[in-house]
């Protein structure tokens, strides 16, 4: 199927939307529950599996839907059509505070891994596949899990990264060495490997684990700056109604600091 | 035969890459704004891509002064294999240190998902391991335990059980018990204690520690002193042969691995013995033991072990609901044929009649 191509537009800084036109008869898909809002003369259309050409048959799209299923995306994909006669908008948000990123496919060769559960909205025509981990240590260890999400196509595609997004280009045989769960994309290009953090006191105290997320060029990577897991830790370790407990801004007094900052409820 | 999934990555180009095609007869390497050529001295050579199907090639960039390296990869499976089946020439020798690297790699693979699954699947191979060994392992454990705590576990059980039981221990038929059973435990280390309980029933069983309880119901099933003997002889090899405290601990330990393996401990606490040995159940083994031992504890006792398969024949033909004693003690004609077997090779030899009379004795 033809990429159509889309406009598109991001608004916000750290909580972010984006904005896709569509020009009459485009479409665009979209991760269920994404949507924000939507012009009139769209149409939405929830389907089953992830709305690429390639499904033939009913066994097909259950494939396609079980694939989504594993890869921690709903079983159902929206997309989104332009059925007026003029150009409408439709809008997409971001699940929790980070980046919206945009990837044009065709200038990476037409396939991107990214981690699962990223993938915000795409035009239509990309596919969704899962990219399976074939090296054991990278799988448990690398912070991704052993399942991937591909996204094939040449068109644009909307990935959604945490905090604040880093884009590096690595030239062959570069090597950047990453906390593991930091990796929100890369070109298959790239080599994903983890490496032991080296010295034995570092593994135990340094905080960083006992392995890095090694990316070794050539391929552009991108990187994100708070992966969810961690921000969703530090907010339950930090809510005393959770059982965490509550960390002062650095009083003399520890616990009896909080009587004085007034902000006590 | 060029290859037209190939992807460029040097200097001058996008540090994304640039798709190109690779003629592999004259190692021209072009893409829309220009062109190369694989040198004829070779680079390195690894697996590339995702799912390490693919093959990369890196060369140094010869021009004077530059650092640059120049890759080029073939991503897709079956290009990959063209290449990786006829190598450019000058790359040979890389390509079959690659081939062996890969499988090495394979070999790694191989013993690191093993190595993964047996760790996965280690709790269901120890469920499976104990319960094909749990009957040495519990009779292992059975034999580390002292009398006295397997006196005092029957006693702390049977102080539970007393609540419910309705003891006639006064009766005359409880004192024709317990001389029956003294002559049919003289000599063992257990100091037994027999007790009646009224209850209709036709049951008896035996606790660890030297614990027998014989129901009212079952003096008034057998038709002669013979065959509550052969009951009694029955019950008493179950203790002599510690099967309740072999079973306990199978069964408590079966639960306590049970529980390591699906992380539910309160399954594992314990203090439910009471509970576990009323319902306890004897395996086809441990009747067959007992009753073998108990007949030839009748022989040592000078009783007719005929009464012992000739309760058996009792019970068949009061023929009514199946009594409890066959639901704790399945009586499979096996185990008839058995006694019955014994007991022809025991030929002609008398016995005097136990003096019990009249039968069955007054509660």
């Amino acid at each position: 199927m033809a990429m159509d191509v889309v406009d598109y537009e991001i608004f916000g800084n750290e909580m972010q939307y984006v904005e896709v036109e569509l020009d009459p008869g485009e479409a665009a898909i979209g991760e269920a529950g994404a949507m924000m809002m939507m012009h009139d003369g769209i149409q939405m259309d929830t389907i089953f599996g992830d709305g690429s050409a390639q499904q033939g048959g009913l066994f097909g799209k259950l494939l396609g839907a079980g694939k989504r299923l594993v890869t921690g995306e709903s079983l159902f994909t929206t997309i989104f059509h332009n059925e007026g006669t003029r150009k409408a908008r439709v809008a997409f948000a971001a699940p929790y505070p980070g980046k919206i990123v945009p990837i044009d496919l065709r200038s990476i060769g037409g396939t991107l891994i990214c981690q699962k559960d990223s993938f915000l909205c795409a035009a239509r025509g990309v596919s969704l596949g899962i990219a399976f981990n074939r090296k054991l240590g990278v799988g448990l260890f690398g912070g991704e899990g052993f399942i991937m999400q591909k996204l094939d196509g040449d068109g644009l595609a909307f990935i959604h990264a945490g905090g604040t997004l880093a884009v590096k280009d690595l030239v062959p045989g570069e090597v950047l060495r990453v906390d593991t769960g930091c990796i929100v994309a890369f070109q298959p290009s790239v080599d994903f490997d983890i490496q032991y953090v080296g010295k034995l006191k570092s593994a135990l105290f340094g905080g960083e684990g006992l392995f890095f997320a090694t990316l070794r060029g050539p391929g552009r990577v991108w990187l994100q700056s708070l992966p969810l897991s961690r921000l969703a830790n530090r907010i339950v370790m930090a809510a005393p109604a959770a059982g965490g407990s509550r960390r002062d801004e650095g009083s003399l007094l520890g616990g009896l600091g909080g009587l004085l900052d007034g902000d006590n409820n | 035969m060029p290859l037209t999934n190939a992807r460029l990555f040097g200097p001058g180009l996008p540090l994304a890459g640039e798709a190109c095609t690779w003629q592999r007869d004259s190692g021209v390497i072009s893409w829309p704004t220009g062109s190369t050529h694989l040198p004829s001295t070779a680079g390195a050579v690894r697996i590339a891509g995702f799912d390490l199907l693919g093959v990369e090639l890196t060369w140094p960039d010869t021009r004077a002064g530059a650092k640059a390296t120049w890759a080029l990869q073939v991503l897709s499976a079956e290009e990959a294999a063209q290449v990786r089946a006829a190598p450019p020439s000058g790359w040979q020798a890389e390509f079959s240190r690659l081939q062996s690297s890969r499988h090495a790699r394979r070999g790694r693979q191989v013993l690191g998902w093993s190595a993964l699954l047996l760790f996965l699947a280690a709790p269901l191979l120890l469920l499976l391991g104990f319960f094909v060994l749990a009957d040495d392992v519990a009779g292992w454990a059975a034999g580390k335990v002292p009398i006295a705590q397997e006196v005092a576990l029957g006693d702390a059980s049977f102080a539970v059980m007393k609540k419910q039981l309705q003891l006639r221990d006064a009766s005359p038929a409880a004192a024709m018990l317990r001389a029956l059973g003294a002559r049919l435990t003289s000599g063992s280390r257990y100091t037994y204690r027999f007790h009646l309980v009224q209850d209709k029933a036709i049951n008896a069983f035996a606790m660890p520690g030297g614990i027998v309880v014989v129901h009212s119901g079952l003096l008034a099933a057998t038709r002669s002193p013979e065959e509550l003997a052969g009951v009694l002889a029955h019950e008493v090899q179950h203790v002599e042969l510690r099967h309740s405290l072999r079973s306990l601990i199978k069964q408590m330990g079966l639960s306590a691995v049970w529980a390591l393996v699906s992380g539910d401990l309160a399954a594992a606490a314990g203090g439910k013995a009471a509970q576990q040995m009323m319902s306890l159940k004897f395996s086809r083994d441990a009747e067959r033991e007992a009753d073998a031992a108990g007949f030839e504890a009748l022989l040592h006792a000078a009783i007719n072990p005929a009464g012992m398969p000739a309760f058996f024949a009792t019970l068949d033909k009061t023929g009514a609901a199946p009594p409890e004693l066959l639901s704790t003690h399945p009586a499979s004609d096996a185990r008839r044929r058995a006694l019955a077997l014994r007991l022809e090779q025991l030929g002609s030899r008398s016995f005097v009649p136990l003096p019990y009379q009249p039968w069955p004795p007054a509660l």
